[in-house]
């Protein structure tokens, strides 16, 4: 019995060993949407493995609390942590604030940033050192249904293309609703995100450059006094959470949403949206100097952890493949641009043949991806510190009671944020 | 021979083989934590970083709104939905231990079945029902029960009606197995006897079956009651992280926010849970005199 215990721990052991022998080879990846960046680094390993046979890239979907979980492995010194992790860009100044030496200096690895969007490069940088590698724009535009404007009597040519005002976007809005009862917006009530796509058009700041918070802005009051105006008015389908979102989208519950190129990913999946949807530049707020008509939601880059054992390996695969400019990577960038709708932010990239393309799938075969890279240059830059998670939540709860009539006014509103984010910062 | 069998009657070489991973695991898993956490609680943690606060946690929590909302809500929910869920876990005990005939193992799986389900699909279930536009609203709607949507959701009073249906559905079956069990345990002459006195079965209920099940009352009690204090899966998922605007907020979520989303800050969130933990403890206590005592007086 005692022979057959010893037998068993050192096959348990002799088991526990293999993997660690040939993890040499190995490189493990969390990101969490298997659409989108899950498939473009699937792509990215097809065309690694081109030169590098063999070396495996697993991609691992890590959907649920990625953060979580990679705090708590930072936490540990490494431990149960990937090579190479996606993070949200809002998101990582957190991280290399609170986990300064987490990761891999890339500039260190003889990365050209140069050949980057420069608004990508800003949030990870500190210092001389420079920490990921950039992934997909959040170039954003406002998606109207076309088939609804036209039921409601309005002709979608003459807003195609144009840099509309907010005050356009409400007539146009009031029309349709009218007409057929349709909200404009699809909008997330418990959501931060559509109102930080209207203030960085503005070119407004969340936060002062001493790092304080900046909410007391012309750029920030307006945008809430839009967003009320917008609710008021019922120009809002309101749901809770993401995919609630998505679905209200994709079962005709508005006539549009705003919201950045990662959707042409989601809208395509559900073919009884072909030929509907027109995708005009992000509306302006008039009277805020320095407002644009473009602005930008999410976008996420690749990171390399410094406790990866492969770290060599890692580098050289996103360096290889996601940095430099050959014809197969040319070619990926552009797969994955038609493949999944992602738009590198790899400026080498951007000449690629379905960058420029006409795609049949929106309103009259308008070329999305051109538009949303001549939209994307012009994007103010936001900075968003290491503390913009509990801003992001403070604003949107604040916002929400404002919806909701607890609060009346646009400066009890920015008070109760303010004060919402000094209690969760302990200030 | 004689010396090894003296040593053995000191230390049971078997015994402790036997125990040594649960000493091993209780030592790495509960009492490691415990003794750090009192380092923990004295410091503002920010990632890998930290600094000597001593009490400063404390005072940070007694100035925190949004805490003290949490914890709020945790007794919101325990106050209203304990005793609903125990009333009702007791009810369907009866009724499938007396009333019902047909279909008994049946049925008592499928009120057993929602605690062991994982809630994660559950929720998904959940929030398609609940939607404005969902099915619960278009069928009171259609029924002329309500004349416009209720906000399951994202209406500060209905979230918090929907997290307290959404806890009883998932643990009454849960309790209602104990019941079953303790009912099962009573003696049938007792209620022969007051069937023979002339009294009701309502009578027979509150009298005789609820007096003799205080024990198993007890225990529910106790434990769904450092159940709703824990509260935390359903805010984070189905109300989507304790909304709307924290309103279905709980402290435990809060805590889980405050260590690893929000702020990393570990030590904050140790002394949160010192809280949670104290009035736990006190709450269990209150509830062991006031029912255990009216048991010991019988």
């Amino acid at each position: 019995m005692k022979k057959g215990l010893v037998t068993a721990l050192a096959l348990v052991l002799f088991l526990a060993l293999v993997p660690a022998v040939f993890a040499q080879q190995k490189i493990t990846v969390w990101c969490w949407d298997p659409n989108f960046n899950v498939y473009a680094m699937k792509q990215a390993a097809i065309v690694y493995n081109k030169t590098h046979a063999d070396v495996t890239i697993e991609v691992v979907d890590m959907a649920q609390d990625i953060e979580a979980k990679i705090s708590a492995g930072l936490q540990a010194g490494g431990a149960g942590l990937p090579d190479i992790a996606l993070f949200q860009d809002f998101r990582i100044e957190q991280f290399i604030h609170d986990y300064p030496d987490a990761f891999v200096d890339l500039k260190a690895a003889g990365i050209d940033y140069s050949k980057f969007a420069a608004y990508k490069v800003g949030p990870m940088t500190v210092g001389s050192k420079i920490y990921g590698i950039p992934f997909d724009t959040g170039s954003t535009g406002l998606w109207l249904r076309t088939d609804y404007l036209k039921t409601a009597g309005l002709n979608p040519d003459n807003y195609a293309g144009k840099n509309m005002k907010w005050s356009d976007v409400v007539k146009l809005g009031v029309a349709v609703k009218a007409k057929t009862g349709k909200p404009l917006l699809a909008y997330q009530s418990d959501n931060f995100d559509m109102l930080r796509i209207v203030v960085q058009s503005t070119g407004g700041q969340f936060f002062k450059p001493d790092g304080s918070l900046n909410l007391r802005s012309e750029a920030f009051e307006k945008s809430i006094g839009l967003f009320k105006e917008l609710n008021d008015k019922g120009l809002l389908y309101s749901v809770v959470g993401w995919s609630d979102w998505i679905n209200a989208i994709n079962s005709d519950q508005s006539a549009g949403f705003l919201n950045a190129i990662w959707m042409v990913g989601t809208v395509k999946s559900r073919p009884e949206n072909a030929g509907k949807y027109m995708i005009v530049p992000t509306p302006l707020i008039e009277g805020v100097k320095g407002a644009s008509n473009a602005s930008n939601n999410g976008g996420s880059s690749w990171y390399v952890f410094s406790s990866s054992p492969n770290k060599a390996l890692a580098v050289d695969f996103l360096k290889s493949v996601w940095a430099t400019a050959t014809p197969d990577t040319l070619a990926f960038y552009n797969t994955i641009l038609k493949g999944a709708g992602a738009m590198g932010t790899f400026l080498p990239s951007q000449s690629g043949s379905n960058y420029t393309a006409r795609d049949e799938f929106f309103y009259k075969s308008q070329p999305v991806f051109k538009d949303f890279a001549t939209w994307m240059a012009k994007v103010p830059v936001l900075k968003y510190t290491p503390n913009y998670q509990p801003m992001r939540d403070a604003v949107a709860h604040a916002v929400l009671k404002y919806f909701q009539g607890k609060l009346t006014s646009v400066d009890d509103t920015i008070a109760a944020a303010e004060a919402e984010y000094k209690q969760v910062m302990g200030q | 021979m004689v010396q090894r069998g003296a040593y053995e009657r000191y230390v049971n070489r078997f015994g402790w083989f036997c125990v040594a991973p649960s000493v091993l695991f209780f030592s790495v898993f509960m009492a490691y934590p415990i003794l750090s956490s009192l380092y923990y609680v004295t410091r503002r943690w920010k990632g890998m970083s930290n600094t000597f606060i001593g009490l400063g946690n404390f005072v940070r929590m007694a100035r925190d709104n949004v805490f003290q909302a949490a914890l709020t809500h945790n007794f919101i929910f325990m106050i209203i939905q304990v005793p609903i869920m125990i009333f009702l876990a007791l009810l369907l005990a009866v009724l499938l231990n007396q009333g019902i005939r047909r279909f008994r193992g049946a049925l008592r799986l499928a009120i057993f079945l929602p605690s062991v389900t994982s809630l994660v699909v559950v929720s998904v279930l959940f929030r398609v029902l609940l939607q404005t536009n969902g099915f619960l609203n278009n069928v009171l709607l259609s029924g002329h029960l309500i004349s416009s949507p209720i906000g399951w959701l994202n209406d500060a009073f209905w979230a918090k009606v929907t997290i307290i249906m959404a806890i009883t559905w998932r643990w009454t079956g849960y309790n209602m197995v104990f019941f079953l069990v303790g009912l099962q345990s009573l003696d049938t002459q007792i209620f022969e006897a007051a069937e023979v006195d002339g009294a009701s079965k309502v009578r027979q209920f509150f009298t005789i079956t609820v007096p003799l099940l205080v024990p198993i009352i007890l225990f529910s009690a106790v434990t769904s009651t450092s159940g709703t204090m824990q509260l935390i899966d359903e805010p984070n998922i189905l109300t989507f992280q304790g909304g709307p605007a924290n309103e279905t907020m709980t402290a435990a979520l809060y805590i889980y926010r405050q260590a690893f989303y929000v702020n990393f800050d570990f030590g904050y969130a140790t002394a949160m849970s010192y809280v949670v933990v104290i009035i736990s403890g006190i709450l269990a206590f209150i509830q062991l005199r006031l029912l255990g005592g009216e048991r010991s007086a019988k």
